[in-house]
Order: structure tokens, then C-alpha cells, then sequence
């Protein structure tokens, strides 16, 4: 028997590879964006540290830059480990 | 009170607005217990009301608490004081200024309000004395103007309580 294929859909469905389901910053699902967007997927994209906690890289970026701009302060952390955050190479 | 610190405070951000929305709904469904949340619609105060442990020396005892969190939280530290009276403990003033890493120098975004409820419940519950900070008629004499907690330079030396 021969099979001719006619038409063809396919349909994918893309989650991220992160351990957690939410964001310990925003609080907002992973497969969603972070407050400040619209669309989730290239636009809000995830990003993980080198102690491999994940976080919508929008909010690492406002935490890290919160902390840089306080004069006195240490080394930016990681919001989960308090290990000194550093972006996955 | 903090009326002064109330009045210059800016409105929440986006980011703001919508965590502690989902705070407020997870607290609901999961209060920490000894807490309870006093009902208002003023997102950016909170009114906690806390029962000491049993087995501790505050025991059934109310005390409460008020939260204010400020425009950019998570990314700053929310404001956490006891109102008067205030508990007698070695790291609380009596003006309800609480000695507590975590609410200045050591905070992180990933912590929320109840997390911080849970940290003062238990720097109460190991409390071995009912008495006040060494420090503490200079401190209150310090912030008389109304002055923030937060604008303190907390110098943090004992981990036993």
C-alpha cells in the first residue's frame, strides 16, 4: 500500500528548560514575561547565573544594576544563593 | 508615627503592583502561621498582626506589624516596624525599629513578606530575654523626626538571637 501525503500541520509547543516554574524576582510564570512585557519567548528571554538559578533577564538585570548603583555596596548576588551573580557563560 | 515617610513615599511600579497582588493571594491561600493579615485596600501598607509562639516568652502575645514597600520593590527592601507597643526584645527599639539583617543591608528580591514574617517570628521566639537593646534610649533619641529604619546604618554583631 502506498501513502501519499497531501497536507501536513505540525504544531510545536516551547517551554523553557528552567528548573523553577516562576521567577523569584517578579514572581511571574517562566513560560510567561515579566511584568514590564508583552510577549513571552525572545522578548523576555530567561538567563541563568553561574550558580544556575534562572531568572527573567529583565529582572536580574534591574537587581544587579540596583545594587551596582549603591555606592557602598558589595558585589551584586544571586537572589536565591547569595552567591556573587555572575551571568552563565 | 511614619506619617512623614508615608507622605514623600511614590506610587508602587508595575513590577510592584503585580507581585505583591500575587503575594496578597498567596498569603490568603497560605498565611505563615502566627500571622495574620489585617484587611485594608492600601496595597503598599500592610497591617500584620503576629501571635507569639507557644513555648516562647511571648507567648500569646499580639504585637503588629506594618509593611511599607516602596516604588521599587522587590528591588528594595519593604519597611518593616512593630506599632506601639512595640515587643521587648534585645533587637527591638522601643519605637518599633527592628535590628534585622534582612530588611536592610542582606535583602533579596527573592524574598517576600511572608519570608520576612517568618524571620521575625523566629528572632522572637529564640529571644532568652524580655529587655530592650543596650542602645536604645540614644537610637529612639536619633529618629525622633520620624526618621525611616531604613536609613539607619545598622551594624549587625549578634547572630545568638
Amino acid at each position: 500500500m502506498k501513502v501519499k501525503i497531501l497536507q501536513w500541520h505540525a504544531v510545536a509547543s516551547w517551554t523553557w528548560d528552567a528548573q523553577d516554574e516562576t521567577c523569584g524576582i517578579c514572581r511571574m510564570a517562566f513560560d510567561g514575561c515579566c511584568p514590564d512585557c508583552k510577549f513571552p519567548g525572545d522578548d523576555c528571554p530567561l538567563v541563568w547565573g553561574a550558580c544556575n538559578h534562572s531568572f527573567h533577564l529583565h529582572c536580574i538585570l534591574k537587581w544587579v544594576n540596583s545594587q551596582n548603583s549603591q555606592a557602598s555596596q558589595q558585589q551584586p548576588q544571586c537572589p536565591m544563593c547569595r552567591r556573587e551573580w555572575q551571568f552563565k557563560a | 508615627m511614619t506619617s512623614s515617610s508615608a507622605a514623600s513615599r511614590k506610587a508602587l511600579s508595575k513590577i510592584a503592583c503585580s507581585r505583591l497582588q500575587k503575594e496578597l493571594v498567596e498569603w490568603e491561600v497560605n498565611p505563615p502561621t502566627g500571622f495574620k493579615h489585617k484587611v485594608t485596600d492600601n496595597l503598599q501598607r500592610w497591617i500584620i498582626e503576629v501571635v507569639g509562639a507557644p513555648g516562647t516568652l511571648y507567648e500569646s502575645e499580639k504585637y503588629q506589624l506594618q509593611v511599607d514597600f516602596p516604588e521599587h520593590y522587590p528591588m528594595e527592601a519593604p519597611q518593616v516596624i512593630f506599632l506601639h507597643p512595640a515587643p521587648l526584645h534585645p533587637h527591638i527599639y522601643s519605637n518599633g525599629h527592628i535590628c534585622l539583617d534582612i530588611l536592610y543591608d542582606s535583602w533579596s528580591p527573592a524574598m517576600t513578606v511572608s519570608s520576612v514574617c517568618i524571620s521575625i517570628l523566629s528572632m522572637l521566639s529564640s529571644s532568652t530575654a524580655k529587655q530592650r537593646p543596650a542602645d536604645n534610649d540614644r537610637y529612639v533619641k536619633n529618629c525622633r523626626n520620624g526618621r525611616s529604619p531604613k536609613e539607619t546604618r545598622w551594624w549587625f554583631h549578634d547572630d545568638k538571637v
